[in-house]
């Protein structure tokens, strides 16, 4: 397990754990970040949000963001 | 008088941003439409109109937003608008080509039980991806017209008229029992349900409430409470408190159903999920700032290009329609004043008005060309920490840009900001950045009077332009983009497509239809009583009311640094910055009237720069200089500022406080600079 924004370009895994509050949480579950679903992280850079790519869509995440999520294991 | 035929149907069109909504609303209604703003709420307000056998319907564009939570005024607004009874049918549109994510919505939907219908949008880019849509699987699981639709081709809308129609007659409402059953395995999920008020509350079924209640949603925590009897608040409170992370467990359970409504019915290859090349470059973080200032600055090149007709049309008019129209007024023994009114005032707002709608129709059209084929989220992506700072999105370095070249593009601009606070915020900015029209005279007033030393003028105007622009951030920021509205960014990239010219045409053809005739209203109206001010029967200055006024109070323009010619000058440059030197020109050389120089149709002395020397010192010359860049831009950019926030009120209050902060430079620059120079 380790937080979303550190994890490097290309990896893969599954979301393991999201944290935050009631408005955080509704806004990552609206854009199809759930606990479980697969990631590929397609752009890590400091400074920059981070792009991800999940449920079929190319995301934009703030970088203190993803500090509340947690990603682990590799896509089964 | 039948109330209940005459009675028109409402549509609403609920949709995630990169939907295609905006795309439907305008195919459906052309040019019908009207904008304003929800009462009370800094959130746009999209209505039109279309006939169809007889019938009139109204389509409310309700705010593109990811759900139906409460985390912001969008948000509640859309939801409240639906279950609010107001709408006969729900459009909900899903991009097909991203269905996975993009059904978001109708699960969140699910539980409010008004009429709706299922638009999977944007069919042509999932077929281009190679995914097979079956539309027909997906209507037997909801129990409400699924439509497989491309809101880009007009031509083709016949199979949403047919649902439109079905809907209207069988008033299905969306099934949620699979959803239900999901629900209901969460921990407390039953209990919470029992509780809610049993007959729903408007269109809103006690499965919706209660799910809104796990995710933590205060508004409709706090109605549900009211509504219950007082022995059972203390139970409800306490189970409401039990849960833990509720929007997680109840958006697990929303994408589960998704994936089972998926299943069977769409097959094909998944999209490729790496970064393509041009998308490497477009994000990169040495890249992707540099390639999206020059896609924008070649983007205002290119604007000119449509834009250039107009402009040349309306610089004619003057020179073509004055002499005539003074001619046969004359004949007919039309009275001076008439026939000032006419020609000046009349001819010279048309060409304003059309030199303006050339521009704003090339910025439309060029940044609509950059939005419709999915590079503006780009944009957003490399400039959002940046803009940020200013508490705007990264988009809004755009309309920045374009205002180096003309504050009027720019605020046209700020349309692609599908936030109404944050789009008056950015035109607030915008109009900080100098304008070409500011390189016009700022050169050559330093250089008569500092030499050598002007290029530190034109860096010291830059820097008090970053300044202004992050004071004017703090002074309007707070009212108009709320803290909460200050979080990260959390945005789709949507795929590139190719853009579809019709549809772009068809949008920025309406678009500058409409902005022609609100912005002749305003320029009429400025001009109007800048003429009144400045005229007099004979042409001389000091007989018109504007310098009575400016004589007269030069004891307190004086404070500012400002004589009352140089005063007279500063105002004239709010209707159009060119004039500053024409009006100088005017009032120590008496070459023409005030307003024949502020709209550029009377010449300047040749030896103005000497002539400037004599009369004006250092100080005041450096104080005018700051107080004229940093005036309102133009009477047009006032006009094109309507047009986007059409808001009277945020309008002037934006270009009062140009002025007052115009005059405040100019003190502070002429008093400091009067201990040197």
């Amino acid at each position: 397990m380790k937080k979303l924004s550190e994890a490097k370009n290309g990896e893969t895994g599954v979301i393991s754990a999201i944290c935050g509050d009631t408005r955080f949480l509704s806004r990552v579950t609206s854009i199809g970040l759930t606990i479980g679903c697969p990631v590929t992280v397609l752009q890590n850079e400091r400074k920059r949000p981070i792009l991800i790519f999940s449920r079929d869509s190319m995301i934009a995440l703030d970088r203190g963001e993803c500090d509340n999520i947690q990603m682990g294991g590799d896509k089964t | 008088m039948s109330t209940v035929q005459t009675k028109e149907t409402v549509i609403a069109l609920l949709g995630q941003p990169n939907s295609g909504k905006s795309t439907l609303f305008n195919g459906l209604t052309g040019l019908r439409q009207h904008v304003g703003n929800w009462p009370g709420k800094t959130v746009e307000q999209k209505e039109g109109y279309f006939t169809r056998g007889g019938v009139k319907y109204t389509v409310a564009d309700l705010p593109g937003t990811y759900s139906l939570s409460a985390n912001s005024d969008e948000e509640i607004i859309t939801r409240d608008y639906i279950a609010g009874g107001k709408a006969d049918v729900v459009v909900i549109l899903a991009d097909a080509s991203q269905l996975e994510r993009s059904l978001f919505m109708l699960a969140d939907f699910a539980g409010i039980e008004t009429t709706a219908v299922l638009l999977l949008n944007l069919m042509d880019v999932a077929q281009e991806q190679g995914k097979i849509v079956d539309a027909q699987v997906l209507e037997k699981k909801l129990g409400i017209p699924v439509v497989p639709f491309s809101a880009t081709d007009v031509k083709h809308y016949d199979g949403f008229y047919t649902a439109l129609d079905r809907a209207l007659s069988e008033r299905k409402t969306l099934r949620t029992d699979a959803l239900a059953e999901r629900y209901r395995k969460l921990e407390g999920f039953t209990q919470l349900e029992a509780m809610m008020p049993t007959q729903g509350m408007g269109d809103y079924a006690p499965l919706w409430l209660a799910a809104k209640v796990m995710e933590g949603d205060a508004p409709v925590t706090a109605r549900v409470e009211e509504l219950l009897a007082k022995e059972d608040r203390a139970k409800f409170r306490q189970l409401a408190c039990a849960v833990k992370d509720g929007a997680l467990h109840t958006g697990q359970c929303k994408f589960d159903w998704i994936d089972s409504l998926l299943d069977r019915a769409v097959s094909g290859k998944k999209r490729f999920e790496g970064l393509s090349k041009f998308d490497r470059l477009a994000t990169s973080k040495r890249w992707g700032k540099p390639l999206a200032v020059a896609i924008i600055l070649l983007g205002l090149i290119a604007s000119f290009i449509p834009a250039a007709p107009f402009m040349i049309v309306g610089s004619m008019l003057p020179s073509l329609l004055t002499p005539g129209l003074t001619a046969g007024l004359t004949a007919i023994g039309a009275p001076q004043f008439v026939i000032g009114l006419i020609c000046d005032v009349g001819v010279n707002a048309l060409y304003f008005a059309i030199s303006m709608i050339g521009f704003v129709f090339g910025i439309t059209l060029v940044f609509g060309f950059i939005e419709e084929i999915g590079y503006m989220a780009r944009i957003s992506y490399v400039f959002d920490n940046t803009m940020a700072k200013l508490g705007l999105q990264g988009k809004a370095i755009m309309p920045f840009l374009v205002s180096f070249g003309c504050t009027i593009g720019g605020a046209a601009g700020t349309r692609v900001i599908d936030n109404w606070g944050q789009r008056i915020l950015t035109i607030a900015l915008a109009w900080a950045v100098p304008c070409a029209a500011t390189w016009a005279i700022v050169p050559m007033i330093s250089s008569v009077f500092f030499g050598v030393w002007a290029p530190l003028v034109i860096v010291g105007i830059f820097l008090v332009a970053l300044l202004h622009m992050w004071l004017t951030s703090k002074v309007f920021g707070r009212q108009l983009v709320k803290e909460e509205d200050r979080t990260g960014i959390i945005m789709e990239l949507p795929p590139y497509h190719r853009p579809k010219w019709g549809n772009l045409l068809r949008y920025v053809f309406g678009r500058t239809k409409d902005v022609l005739i609100r912005a002749l209203k305003v320029i009429l109206l400025i001009s109007l009583i800048f003429w009144l001010l400045s005229y007099s029967s004979d042409g001389d200055v000091t007989a018109s009311v504007i310098y009575k006024i400016g004589a007269a109070i030069e004891p307190v323009t004086r404070i500012f640094g400002l004589s009352w010619q140089t005063f007279l000058a500063f105002i004239s440059s709010a209707v159009s910055k060119e004039a500053a030197l024409g009006v100088l020109s005017s009032l120590y050389a008496g070459t023409g009237t005030i307003f024949a120089s502020t709209v550029g149709a009377a010449g300047q002395a040749a030896n103005l720069g000497e002539i400037l020397v004599a009369n004006i010192s250092p100080a005041e010359a450096l104080a005018f200089i700051f107080a004229v860049t940093f005036n309102i831009p133009c009477v047009v950019a006032v006009a094109s500022t309507y047009n986007e926030t059409h808001s009277a009120k945020w309008t002037v209050r934006i270009a009062i406080y140009y002025i007052c902060v115009a005059l405040l430079m100019s003190f502070v620059v002429y008093h400091v600079a009067a201990l040197f120079l």
